[in-house]
């Protein structure tokens, strides 16, 4: 993948310079000067965050506790106590937490997904009548964020007796579910149609069409699914701030704000705990680039 | 499966429309259930006083909770700074999304890898993105704080700036312009250069070609931003309530504090408040799909 990354770079940066060069004759100079500062302005204020946030995760509190504050830390103060604290810690199970949420990503996303492939085939690829009011009912849900739907979806969750991590994983797995039937429901609807005949030419039913010659020619698109299924639930505050009551049970963002409540300045643990909570989504992030557009534009579900 | 059963009465049309609606049934059912009807049940409960015992049933109240909502002052202030913070955080975000959009129109050197960086604020995990917003602003030891106060003296001592909803505006621009920059950026690159290069020719300047030429070819996704940012910021709740918690009271917070963080909690008065919501945004997105987006 790494590979893959770096060939696709260096193409681009080569394409681009070809490119650039024609660009730059037409182009004044102190134009391409703006053109670079209003770059690096953008390119400052949408990672200055970031790095701050690294830098506090590893320097020691004398550091960081001082007037005035300073954006470069001196190499004597760097230290990872903070991350030592944060996995060694017995008042915040931080692993617990991060098991906790790996957990309930895993699986409401699984379960999403196997739901969300057929419904996805079905309104991509058969013909019924009310097939395009599935498909736009989709769309309605875009409406409702979970704010507005909390009271009575707590009220239903507390009749069933699931304020727990059950609850919560059967809340993210069905806000899951139009997020799979949209993206599923775009890329079946490019698997050429000749291909499933061909199948169905052999003999093959539906069903067998669609577990031997679809899905498997749709597996990039249900990995990046996957994926982005596991970041809404990774990163979902609302519910689980609701139905989670016990400490072993909650999830990182829960975890993560109690932490930061119940002690003052620990600014260092919670930037720690903030940058481990950021890496699997960067990583998976880095995996998901080309199918970028179409999922994030889907939103998020809160 | 039972469709086999049947093979012999049906034709192959009917066979397919079958297996459509068998394999998209489990999820509109699910959907159904944890949309559909949690709506309704929302109007039943705003009627209703729920006791905290939950083995007790709803208590009806008729039209009670709306008559409170109407005189409750915190309901007026969470209505009217949803409606400010909705607006400008939208224009906001949409506005930033267009400007990054345009220094984007031509490919540059490492152009993949900037864009891919731009987008982290909107990618980042909310809770890690929220703190450490809390963290530059903190009154004490906050950088950003101190940047903004002590050097710049952009606002007086003493004060939290991140209290203002000036802030929580300019914290969700931050973090939602990327979205505007993606969809937008796909738009402009569409645009065909000839364009450019024959306004060019005619003598058309830099604004004149930024009105007549970029912004009627943009028209469309713009209006579409302007209105999926809406929905959200008019929604929100978790950015909110992280960044600065119920110092700036919104709708959202304004349902999860009488919900969920009050005691007695107060779910009824809460249902009724969400369903204002909904009205007021379906109103919203009607109208604005008739007269802006002209559907």
């Amino acid at each position: 993948m790494l590979g893959e990354l770096i060939t696709s770079v260096a193409r681009s940066v080569r394409g681009a310079s070809s490119r650039f060069r024609r660009r730059s004759i037409e182009a004044p100079s102190w134009e391409r000067a703006l053109f670079y500062l209003a770059i690096g302005v953008v390119l400052f204020v949408s990672l200055f965050p970031f790095y701050y946030m690294l830098v506090t995760s590893l320097v020691d509190e004398t550091w960081l506790y001082r007037t005035p504050p300073q954006a470069i830390p001196s190499l004597s103060a760097l230290t990872l106590e903070n991350y030592d604290a944060l996995f060694g810690s017995e008042t915040a199970p931080f692993v617990r937490y991060f098991l906790n949420s790996l957990l309930i990503a895993t699986v409401s996303s699984a379960l999403g997904l196997a739901f969300s492939i057929f419904g996805a085939y079905s309104f991509a690829r058969l013909e019924y009548p009310g097939r395009t009011l599935f498909a736009r009912g989709v769309l309605v849900n875009y409406m409702f964020a979970g704010i507005l739907l909390v009271i009575p979806l707590f009220q239903i969750i507390v009749a069933l007796d699931l304020v727990n991590r059950i609850g919560l994983v059967v809340t993210h797995f069905i806000f899951v579910i139009p997020l799979g039937l949209y993206l599923l429901g775009n890329y079946f609807r490019s698997v050429p149609r000749e291909i499933e005949e061909a199948g169905l030419m052999d003999g093959y039913s539906r069903l067998e069409v669609i577990v031997r010659i679809t899905l498997p020619m749709s597996k990039p698109a249900i990995v990046a699914t996957y994926m982005y299924a596991f970041l809404l639930s990774w990163n979902e505050y609302l519910y689980a701030s609701v139905l989670l009551r016990d400490q072993s049970q909650y999830t990182l963002p829960i975890g993560i704000e109690q932490l930061q409540y119940a002690y003052q300045n620990v600014w260092g643990d919670v930037m720690a705990a903030s940058v481990v909570t950021t890496i699997p989504v960067l990583l998976i992030f880095l995996y998901l680039q080309k199918y970028l557009v179409e999922g994030l534009n889907f939103g998020s579900m809160d | 499966m039972s469709i086999s059963i049947f093979d012999r009465e049906y034709t192959i049309e009917q066979k397919e429309a079958l297996l459509g609606y068998a394999l998209i049934l489990p999820s509109v059912l699910l959907v159904a259930a944890s949309l559909v009807y949690p709506v309704a049940y929302n109007v039943y409960l705003s009627f209703t006083e729920i006791p905290l015992d939950a083995t007790q049933s709803p208590e009806w109240v008729g039209l009670a909770n709306y008559e409170a909502l109407l005189t409750d002052p915190e309901f007026h202030q969470a209505a009217v700074n949803t409606v400010v913070f909705t607006f400008f955080s939208d224009v906001g975000a949409t506005a930033l999304g267009l400007g990054v959009a345009l220094l984007f129109r031509n490919t540059f050197r490492g152009d993949g890898v900037m864009r891919g960086l731009v987008l982290l604020p909107y990618i980042a995990p909310l809770i890690a993105v929220a703190f450490v917003w809390r963290w530059l602003l903190d009154g004490n030891w906050g950088l950003a704080a101190y940047v903004l106060r002590d050097v710049l003296s952009v606002y007086p001592g003493g004060e939290d700036i991140r209290r203002n909803i000036e802030t929580v505006i300019l914290f969700d621009t931050w973090r939602y312009f990327p979205f505007a920059f993606l969809l937008i950026l796909a738009r402009v690159r569409s645009i065909p250069n000839e364009l450019y290069e024959a306004a060019k020719i005619d003598g058309a300047g830099r604004i004149a070609r930024f009105k007549d030429i970029t912004l009627p070819e943009l028209k469309f996704v713009i209006a579409t931003v302007f209105l999926l940012r809406w929905i959200w910021n008019f929604n929100v709740f978790s950015d909110v309530w992280l960044f600065v918690g119920n110092d700036v009271p919104i709708l959202g917070t304004f349902v999860y504090v009488k919900g969920f963080e009050t005691f007695p909690p107060n779910q009824g008065f809460a249902a009724a408040v969400a369903n204002l919501m909904v009205v007021a945004l379906l109103v919203f997105v009607i109208v604005y799909a008739r007269f802006v987006l002209e559907w």
